[in-house]
C-alpha cells in the first residue's frame, strides 16, 4: 500500500520533470531536429497532463510516445532483453554466493575460506562495466587468435533490426531459441554476477558464521548430526531468510549496473533504450535540441521504478516465507 | 560528588576511541588506509608531482605501450596516460569526498531529527528518502543530468548528495530510536537538559561509529556511481577533467542509437589506456571497501 503510493508520487514528480523539459515531435528519436517547445509549459499545465498520461497506462498508450505511435514494442522487447539478463544473473549469484557463502564459512579459517575472502573484496570491487570490457576484449581475443567464437562478443540472438529493438528469433525457434539467449547472455550476466557474488557470499558467510556460533548449533551437533546436515540444514536453513531478502534489496544496484553491461555487450536492452533516449540530448555540449518523447522516457522511468519496488516487496514476502519468526501471529 | 571527580575516577575512554584501536591493530584494514592515503594524496598534489596538466602531447609517441618514457604508455593523441590518470584520481577524489561529506551530513542531521522527535517529522523525512531512493542510483543521476548539462564536479556532487544522504538518514534513525529509550538519555531528561543539548551531547558521540562506517561506504558507493555514469559519458566531459571513470570511456568506441549483431563497443585503442585507470579505481574501491568493512567490525562488535 505504502509502496503504490510511493510509486505514483515518484511517477508524478518524475512527469513534471520530464513534460516541463522535453518536448513531443512526433518524429523519430533518431532524426535531429530544431529545438521544440517542450510538452508542458509551466507545472500547472503538466499536472493535468499527468492525469492523461495516467489514463492512457491501461492501454498501453502511455508507454508509446506522446503521437501514439508505437515505441511501446520497442519498450517491452527491451524489457525482455534486459528481464532474461536480470534472471541469469539472479540465478548465477544465488547459486554462486551460495555455494561460496557455506564452503567459507563450513571451512572457516582455512586456506580455502582465505581464498574466498581475498576473491570477494576483489570481486566487489570491480566495476562490472570494467568487467564487462575486459571479459569482451577477451572474448576478442581468443576469436582473432584461436577462432574461438562460442561465446558471442555482443549483441542478441536472431536477426534484429537496425533503429529499432524488435528482434526475431530467425533460425532458432523453441527450446534452440532458449540455448541460443543463455549463449549469447552466458558471459554479460557474468559480467553482472561476478561483483554480486563477492558481496553477498561475504554476507552470507558471516551470518551463517554467527549460526554456527548459536546454541541450537551445538545442540545438533551434539545429537551427533552429520557436519554437512548441520551446515544445511540448521545454521544455512536460518541464515536464508536475511540472504535472500538482502540480495532482492540490492535489486536497484544490479539493474543499475545492467544498463553498463547491456551498453558494452549491445544486447539491446533498457541500458540502450535509455542511453539512446538520454543521449539523444547530445552528452557533451551545452544546450543541444530536445527532441526527446517525454511519454517514453516517463514510461521507461516508471517500469524501472516499478521493478525496484517489486524487489523490495518481494523481499519482505521471501522473509515471511523462509523465516517463521517473521509472520504475524 | 563533582563532575571533576567522576572524570578523574576513569580514564575517559569514548567507544568511538576504543573501536578504532581495535581497528588500528589490524593490519590488512592498516595497510588499505595506508594506500587509500596515498592514493587520495597522489590525487591532491597531482599538479606537483606530475606537472601542471596532464594533457602535453607528445607527438613523437603516440598510441605507444607502456615504456619507460611513459610508464602507463600514451593515448591516441599522445597523452600520457600515467600524468591523465594521476588526473583522474583527483576529479574522482573531488567528487568522492565531497560528495560522500556533504551527504554524511545532511543525512545525519536528517536521521538525528527523524528518530528523536519521531511523529510526523519523521514521517516526512523518511518518506522523502524513500522517494530520492526509488530509483537506482545509477538511473537516478543520469536522469538528473538532463537537467544539469554541461556537468562539472560541483554537479556531480550536488547529484550525488541529492540522494545519497538517505541511507545515512535510515542508519542514524535507526541508532537514535534505539537509543532514545537508553536510561542515560531519560537521565539526561530528567536532570532537565534540553533536546538540543541531548541530541548533541548524548546521541551524536554515540552515532560516531555508525557514521564513520556509513562514510565510509558512501565514499565507495560515489566512486562506483560516478565512474559508471562517466564510462556512459555522461560525466564530466574529458575536455573539462580526465577522470577515471571517463579514461575507461575515452577508450570505448562512442556510438549512440541502436545496434546491430555486428556493433561492438569493445576497446578501440590499446589496452593500456583502459587498463590502468581502470586498475587504479579498482585498487581505491578495493581499499574503501577493507577500511569500510574494518570500521564496521572494530566499531559495532556485536554485528560481526
Amino acid at each position: 500500500m505504502l509502496a503504490a503510493g510511493l510509486l505514483a508520487v515518484v511517477s508524478f514528480v518524475t512527469f513534471i520533470g520530464v513534460a516541463t523539459q522535453f518536448s513531443a515531435t512526433c518524429s523519430s528519436r533518431f532524426t535531429p531536429s530544431t529545438p521544440f517547445p517542450p510538452l508542458a509549459s509551466n507545472v500547472h499545465q503538466a499536472m493535468i497532463l499527468y492525469w492523461e498520461w495516467l489514463k492512457g497506462i491501461p492501454s498501453g498508450r502511455s508507454f508509446g510516445n506522446v503521437c501514439g505511435a508505437a515505441v511501446t514494442q520497442d519498450l517491452w522487447q527491451a524489457l525482455g532483453h534486459t528481464g532474461a539478463l536480470l534472471g541469469m544473473t539472479l540465478v548465477m549469484v544465488l547459486v554462486l554466493a551460495l555455494l561460496f557463502g557455506v564452503l567459507a564459512a563450513a571451512r572457516a579459517g582455512s586456506w580455502l575460506d582465505l581464498a574466498f575472502r581475498g576473491f570477494s573484496y576483489t570481486a566487489w570491487a570491480i566495476p562490472p562495466f570494467l568487467l564487462a570490457l575486459v571479459l569482451q576484449s577477451g572474448l576478442i581475443w581468443l576469436r582473432t587468435h584461436d577462432g574461438f567464437t562460442f561465446f558471442p562478443e555482443s549483441g542478441w540472438p536472431g536477426s534484429c533490426s537496425f533503429g529499432t529493438f524488435v528482434c526475431t528469433p530467425g533460425s532458432h525457434a523453441g527450446i534452440g531459441y532458449v540455448g541460443e539467449v543463455v549463449r549469447f547472455l552466458f558471459v554479460p550476466a557474468l559480467a553482472l554476477s561476478v561483483a554480486f557474488v563477492g558481496l553477498h557470499s561475504r554476507y552470507l558467510r558471516s551470518s551463517l558464521l554467527v549460526a554456527l556460533a548459536a546454541p541450537y548449533t551445538t545442540t545438533a551437533r551434539a545429537k551427533g548430526l552429520p557436519e554437512r546436515r548441520v551446515v544445511l540444514r540448521h545454521a544455512l536453513r536460518n541464515s536464508l531468510g536475511t540472504f535472500t531478502s538482502v540480495l532482492l534489496l540490492d535489486f536497484g544496484a544490479v539493474v543499475g549496473a545492467a544498463l553498463a553491461v547491456d551498453f558494452v555487450f549491445r544486447m539491446n536492452g533498457i541500458g540502450l533504450l535509455f542511453l539512446g533516449e538520454i543521449g539523444a540530448l547530445g552528452s557533451q555540449s551545452g544546450d543541444g535540441p530536445k527532441f526527446l518523447d517525454p511519454y517514453a522516457v516517463q514510461g521507461l522511468l516508471t517500469v524501472i521504478a516499478v521493478l525496484v519496488a517489486a524487489a523490495s516487496l518481494l523481499a519482505e514476502l521471501a522473509v515471511l516465507w523462509l523465516d517463521p519468526r517473521a509472520r504475524p501471529a | 560528588m563533582s563532575a571533576v571527580a567522576i572524570e578523574t575516577l576513569a580514564p575517559r575512554r569514548s567507544l568511538l576511541r576504543v573501536g578504532l584501536r581495535r581497528f588500528a591493530r589490524r593490519p590488512v584494514a592498516l595497510s588499505a588506509l595506508v594506500v587509500l592515503l596515498a592514493l587520495f594524496l597522489v590525487g591532491a598534489l597531482a599538479h606537483v608531482i606530475v606537472g601542471s596538466s596532464g594533457d602535453e602531447i607528445d607527438l613523437l609517441h603516440v598510441k605507444n605501450g607502456p615504456s619507460l618514457d611513459h610508464l602507463f604508455g600514451t593515448d591516441n593523441v599522445g597523452r600520457d596516460v600515467l600524468k591523465r590518470t594521476v588526473y583522474g584520481i583527483r576529479t574522482s577524489e573531488l567528487v568522492a569526498l565531497s560528495a560522500a561529506g556533504i551527504a554524511t551530513v545532511v543525512g545525519l542531521v536528517a536521521g538525528l531529527l527523524a528518530g528523536y522527535f519521531g511523529g510526523w517529522l519523521d514521517a516526512v523525512i523518511m518518506r522523502i528518502a524513500d522517494l530520492v531512493t526509488a530509483y537506482p542510483a545509477v538511473v537516478f543521476t543520469l536522469a538528473a543530468f538532463v537537467y544539469f548539462r554541461p556537468v562539472w564536479p560541483h554537479t556531480l556532487i550536488i547529484v550525488f548528495s541529492s540522494f545519497m544522504w538517505a541511507t545515512v538518514a535510515r542508519v542514524v534513525r535507526a541508532d537514535v530510536v534505539r537509543l532514545r529509550e537508553t536510561e542515560y538519555v531519560e537521565a539526561a531528561r530528567a536532570l532537565g537538559a534540553s533536546n538540543a543539548r541531548i541530541l548533541a551531547r548524548h546521541l551524536l558521540p554515540n552515532v560516531g561509529g555508525t557514521i564513520l562506517v556509513a562514510a565510509t561506504s558512501l565514499v565507495g558507493l560515489v566512486v562506483l556511481v560516478d565512474a559508471t555514469v562517466e564510462f556512459f559519458g555522461f560525466g564530466i566531459p574529458q575536455a573539462v577533467a580526465p577522470s577515471l571513470g571517463n579514461l575507461v570511456a575515452d577508450t570505448v568506441k562512442f556510438k549512440f542509437g541502436l545496434a546491430s549483431n555486428s556493433d561492438i563497443a569493445a576497446v578501440q585503442f590499446g589496452w593500456w589506456t583502459w587498463f590502468f585507470p581502470g586498475l587504479v579505481l579498482v585498487v581505491i574501491l578495493v581499499c574503501v571497501n577493507l577500511v569500510g568493512d574494518a570500521l564496521d567490525e572494530a566499531l559495532n562488535p556485536s554485528s560481526r
